[in-house]
């Protein structure tokens, strides 16, 4: 067996468990179905992300522990991670494949030379670190949008899959949707197709993740070279390099992506993985120079704190970033936050959508909910986005704490938000319909919509009474629609504060519900109105946690007549909304 | 690595053993996923859904629980009977047959504070059809309900259907609710046992809180149908706090009636201590001795009545303090 | 030879880089232990630093507590309101660092009332520099509105600098969070701290004003100005905040202007016909006595402010001012 028919396999088997994981997020008891742990390998294997909340937070949140074993092999062996693991990289490995098939081997040696352009890749990396690093100054985690674990992940979940899915609907009942997902496709799509230009496009020029294990294999004990100096430099080794290495000269141990095709094409098993330099010399180092490096270090330093300027994550917050329930505090909730969208993939009423600039640059693929989307809100008696969160952006809470009973009763409930009632739009409050949909439907109990019942006269709701027989008021006006007032919801009043329910009427008649008992009957010649009983609804701000099931069952579907926003959300001081509220002391 | 023949095999070796980590790999993740534990991801799974549900069944949505302010959402009209007579809380749930969709079941756990007030609400909506179960206090069933009293609470069991399947389901149900509810210690009712037994229709006493056969004056009373040779006779007993207010709510009842058309009589037995009236035809007996205000209501025979209205006295009288 | 050399070079190289992998692998696994992390982030964001005020009061002499002096120069009334609790000597020791904190919440004229007088400030750095021989003096506060307006528009950094103090603006750096012990409402609050840190004394000067909200506007809510954040959340429990202010922020002594009252249109006023001569200036080391005193220039009684009360209760004075023998004098 030859090792990269081994490292093909390696490929496939690391793809296709990759695409079972993207499958397997789903909320449900079937065996394919969420098991939590596994789920989240390949982002608890990248030590980009270890690396990463290392800097920003000081700590290394238990689950990431998964990379240290890919940085100590790398360290060992060298960059195995990019051409047996990523399957992003296969992905890349695959199109660059089918580009070059038809290419002639001169050709193909062409396009893997070594470009300079591939230092490009390191000071990504380096900006994405120096943006990391200093706490203090102000310090956000952007590598997740150009890691390829998170990439990839993002891509797949909520690009590829609800696509797929939403003609048989097998993994999601219902179809999926994600706010902005033609932004996600574009970036892969652009990835994936430059590889037909040059192969392994994204890893050789772009991947911050290829730069971190270029930087850390230079002492790798085994590494591609060349066991013997005398060599006819037919230059085939190069023919199928991934690395863009050049393993024929001086090879370029950060590049060299272990893809053992040169060792397979050599005719003459001059190219082994060896513990010894190659005989054709080796670099080990990264082409930076120090002038770029600098560069990169300022630009890290300084773009945060100048993104910051627009204060989006002080005083001048966008109200509509409401967070899932478990969020930590903004700024906190930044330096962990890897944008892998599992959170959005995983939740099971699809409320939890990528968010956009509107929120700040930050604010890019993160987690806020959009309410208008999905099933029903925030469900009340799910935690799923905090417990497959990988970082604890979203900290993994317990219905308790989500409810605020138990050990947390005197913290009280978490708040995402509150939904604020507009009166200009709502049924009841402007147009004399009765609806209360939004107070069935809120979920806590006691419940945090409230109704206060008002009697309005309709409009042209003033009648002559003509003639009073028992129940029945014949009146002068002519033109009802036939028991337009029988839905349970008319009035009729005849003055002096007395009112029957209106039980049926014809084009001039109104029977009143005989359970009514009036202490002084209507006579001919008075004036007697039809009311609508409206109830109007109330939210108490003590009790509404934000879920936003309210906003979505509105029937005012265009702009809602209820809308959520992140004012007092508990998880952060200065969006309180109420006096002792908000983070317990 | 330059000898061709021991290169490939070393390749061999080296890609056989990558290969058995995959496996591994692919293993472990296997295990994992058979791993069903779910709790993780919000699906609450608390002790009293698994352990009421009967077998054969399965609780249709988690117990939704109502206040006074939101009773009527549930219950309407009947609401007010509730809330004025110390209703704390209603606890439902749905239960579902998993074989057949069109059995199911309601339970609706009234908590009423005390067992006098469940019992109140329980004995003034009894159904026409009740079928009293003896082997428990308080508890009748109808073709497609179990009703009863539990400690301080008004349990109702209603069924979609009169299928013999879901009726004992639902009497497996009401099983599982007596055991799982802990029940109040204040669940005596004394005045029960002061009625006299003889003649005593099963399951015939009700509890008025508020007020009584229409007087707003006489609240807190139990009334007890008697039947004495095929006349129904009604007796009623309320204990006040002292004598003198008890000789005062009789009072009021007593002048109730002359207000609204009694007219004194005679009694038949001249033993009698008490106010006879005549009313509409009916007879109604009004006393007060010791705590208690008594009497007999709307009886057709006067003498039936005035006797039950004697021993009932009698009864009273010898009550201790 | 050579290939023997070779060899060596070649051992020697392998095993330094084996060495320098092995230190990597172990410095790896260092960073990933002393980092590691099995709780994860709490719910809470942690204060960096919780802060308390320092006490700034000093010993009470029976008979020197509150002092109300009447006549219509601020500078001749006060100096004769602090002479008669003993004189700034009593409150300030050579050497120390005095804080003073006036009313300079908007960027509002001297004349309409709503700040505190400049003179009255000027006078009263005036004093603890040539009597009380205070190494510095800091003129501090954090307004509703543009600090540096406020300062300007109201004159009070200019006179503050002409007698010599040093004015201190409320930057970002100088917030900590602070927990009242004891408080309900000020618990994990952002509070204007750096200067207070630093001094040993620290004097309040306010007028007095009508509020709206609370009734009225004195020596105790001076204080609300030391909050930060999203202070305006707590105009909620106007009263329990006053009288939070009251526990969290001891003074050593602090001077009521009743020279022009706003009687109406409070806090900002922002007319001439909102202000009534009363001439008449308090210095007390017990603010609640100092506010109960004030409220009669209100036209207003004790029960028309809950503060009082609630601030009573909570230990930090007390509203029968007659108990404390205050000294009464007239300054023409």
């Amino acid at each position: 067996m030859r090792i990269v028919q081994t490292r093909r396999i390696s490929q496939v088997f690391f793809f296709t468990l990759f695409l079972w994981f993207c499958i397997v997020s789903t909320i449900g008891e079937q065996f394919w179905q969420i098991r939590a742990w596994p789920a989240n390998l390949f982002l608890q294997l990248d030590p980009l992300v270890a690396i990463g909340t290392i800097l920003t937070t000081h700590t290394l949140y238990w689950p990431l522990l998964w990379a240290l074993a890919t940085v100590v092999l790398t360290i060992i062996f060298g960059r195995f991670f990019c051409s047996w693991v990523c399957p992003f990289g296969s992905i890349h490995h695959f199109v660059g494949f089918l580009g070059s098939r038809k290419k002639t081997t001169p050709q193909k040696i062409q396009l893997n030379k070594y470009r300079k352009a591939q230092c490009i890749k390191y000071f990504v990396l380096i900006v994405f670190l120096f943006m990391a690093a200093f706490p203090s100054l102000a310090s956000s985690l952007q590598t997740g949008l150009l890691d390829p674990i998170p990439l990839v992940t993002r891509s797949v979940n909520l690009v590829l899959l609800p696509i797929l899915d939403s003609s048989v609907n097998f993994v999601s009942v219902t179809s999926r949707f994600y706010v902005g997902a033609w932004l996600i496709f574009a970036i892969f799509l652009a990835a994936v197709l430059f590889n037909l230009l040059i192969p392994r496009f994204y890893c050789r020029f772009v991947c911050p993740l290829g730069a971190l294990f270029g930087i850390i294999d230079r002492f790798a004990i085994w590494r591609i070279g060349k066991n013997q100096s005398e060599c006819i430099d037919c230059k085939l080794c190069e023919k199928s390099c991934e690395g863009g290495c050049e393993p024929a000269g001086n090879i370029r141990i950060s590049e060299c992506v272990l893809c053992f095709n040169c060792l397979d094409d050599c005719k003459h098993e001059l190219i082994s993985y060896q513990s010894q330099p190659s005989l054709a010399g080796e670099i080990t180092n990264p082409d930076m120079s120090r002038r770029s490096f600098v560069l990169s270090l300022a630009s890290g330093i300084l773009a945060i704190p100048a993104v910051r300027l627009s204060n989006k994550i002080g005083s001048n917050w966008f109200h509509k970033v409401i967070r899932p329930p478990g969020a930590l505090t903004e700024e906190e909730f930044l330096k962990r936050c890897i944008k892998c969208g599992q959170c959005m993939r995983i939740c099971p009423t699809n409320v939890i959508q990528p968010g956009g600039i509107e929120g700040g640059l930050e604010n890019l693929w993160t987690p806020v909910l959009n309410n208008r989307i999905g099933s029903s809100g925030c469900q009340l008696n799910c935690t799923a986005c905090g417990q497959i969160c990988p970082t604890s952006a979203i900290r993994p809470v317990t219905l308790d704490e989500k409810h605020g009973k138990g050990d947390f009763a005197e913290a009280g409930p978490i708040k995402m938000g509150t939904a604020f009632f507009d009166r200009n739009r709502c049924l009841p409050w402007a147009m004399d319909k009765p609806c209360i949909v939004c107070e069935e439907n809120c979920p806590v109990s006691p419940k945090a919509i409230y109704t206060q019942e008002v009697f309005n006269t309709i409009r042209d709701g003033i009648l002559t009474v003509k003639k009073v027989a028992g129940n029945t008021i014949e009146t002068n006006e002519t033109d009802f629609i036939l028991d337009k007032f029988a839905t349970g919801d008319y009035y009729c009043a005849i003055g002096n504060g007395q009112r029957g329910k209106i039980t049926a009427n014809t084009e001039n008649t109104i029977v009143i519900s005989s359970d009514t008992w009036f202490e002084k009957a209507p006579a001919k010649g008075d004036k007697i109105e039809i009311q609508v009983r409206l109830q109007r609804p109330y939210v108490d701000i003590e009790k509404c946690t934000g879920c936003g099931v309210c906003e979505h069952e509105c029937p005012v579907s265009g702009k809602k007549a209820i809308r959520v926003s992140a004012e007092g959300e508990t998880r952060s001081f200065d969006r309180t909304l109420l006096l002792g509220s908000g983070p317990a002391a | 690595m330059a000898n061709t023949g021991r290169d490939k095999s070393l390749q061999s070796i080296i890609s056989l053993c990558l290969l058995a980590v995959l496996c591994l790999i692919a293993i472990a993740v296997l295990i994992k996923q058979s791993d069903a534990d779910m709790t993780r991801f919000g699906v609450e799974i608390t002790e009293e859904q698994t352990s009421i549900a009967p077998d054969g069944y399965k609780t249709l949505s988690e117990i939704k629980t109502y206040t006074a302010e939101n009773l009527y959402e549930k219950i309407n009209g009947k609401a007010p009977l509730y809330t004025e007579s110390g209703f704390k809380k209603l606890s439902t749930q749905q239960f579902i047959s998993s074989t057949d969709p069109n059995l199911w079941a309601e339970l609706y756990i009234f908590d009423m504070g005390q067992a006098k007030n469940a019992f109140s609400v329980y004995s003034t909506q009894i159904r026409a059809e009740a079928k009293f179960l003896p082997e428990f206090e308080f508890t009748y069933k109808t073709a497609n309900a179990l009703y009863f009293v539990h400690g301080g609470c008004y349990v109702e069991l209603v069924g979609s259907s009169e299928a013999a399947e879901l009726s004992s389901a639902i009497a497996e149900i009401g099983r599982r609710v007596r055991t799982n509810l802990p029940v109040d210690t204040d669940s005596q009712i004394p005045e029960l046992a002061i009625f006299p037994k003889e003649n005593l229709v099963p399951g015939g006493i009700k509890l008025y809180l508020a007020s009584t056969f229409g007087c707003e004056g006489l609240t807190d009373t139990f009334s007890a149908r008697y039947m004495l040779e095929d006349n129904e006779v009604i007796a009623f007993l309320s204990k006040k706090t002292n004598p003198s207010q008890a000789q005062a709510v009789a009072q009021t009842y007593y002048k109730f009636l002359i207000d609204n058309g009694g007219e004194d009589k005679i009694p038949k037995d001249q033993s009698l201590q008490a106010k006879v009236l005549d009313f509409y035809g009916t007879t109604e007996i009004v006393f007060a001795t010791g705590q208690f205000v008594g009497g007999i209501h709307e009886a057709e025979n006067q003498q039936s009545a005035e006797q039950l209205a004697i021993t009932l006295l009698d009864t009273l009288s010898k009550v201790e303090e | 030879m050579d290939e023997q050399k070779n060899q060596n070079f070649a051992r020697r190289e392998f095993l330094t880089r084996t060495g320098k992998a092995a230190l990597s692998v172990a410095a790896a696994g260092a960073v990933a232990w002393t980092l590691y992390d099995r709780k994860g982030p709490s719910r809470d964001p942690k204060a960096k630093r919780l802060v308390q005020f320092p006490d700034f009061s000093v010993p009470k002499i029976d008979g020197q507590t509150i002092s109300i002096v009447k006549g219509p120069d601020r500078v001749k009334t006060v100096d004769k309101a602090i002479d008669l609790l003993g004189g700034i000597e009593r409150f300030v020791k050579p050497g120390e660092t005095v804080a003073i904190k006036p009313n300079v919440a908007f960027a509002s004229s001297p004349s309409l009332g709503a700040t505190t007088n400049p003179e009255l400030v000027a006078e009263v750095v005036r004093l603890c520099y040539s009597r009380g021989k205070a190494k510095t003096v800091y003129v501090t506060d954090n307004p509703i509105n543009d600090p540096a307006s406020c300062f300007m528009l109201s004159g009070i950094g200019r006179a503050a600098t002409a007698a010599g103090a040093k004015v201190i603006m409320p930057k970002d750096q100088l917030f900590e969070i602070t927990t009242l012990k004891g408080g309900t409402l000020i618990r994990n609050w952002p509070v204007f701290f750096g200067p207070f840190e630093k001094a040993d004394k620290l004097i309040g000067i306010a007028p007095v004003k009508h509020h709206l909200r609370s009734g009225a506007s004195m020596t105790m809510k001076n204080f609300y100005g030391l909050l930060g954040g999203r202070r305006n959340i707590f105009h909620q429990n106007i009263n329990t905040i006053i009288a939070e202010l009251s526990m969290m922020v001891k003074p050593t002594l602090v001077i009521l202007d009743g020279t022009q009252v706003m009687m109406t249109n409070g806090p900002t006023g922002g007319s001439l016909s909102d202000l009534r001569r009363a001439d008449t200036l308090i210095a007390s080391c017990d603010m609640v006595a100092a506010d109960t005193y004030g409220c009669s220039l209100l036209d207003l009684k004790v029960s028309d402010l809950p503060y009082l009360a609630k601030a009573e209760n909570a230990g930090s004075g007390t509203t029968d001012y007659q108990l404390l023998k205050p000294k009464f004098a007239t300054v023409s």
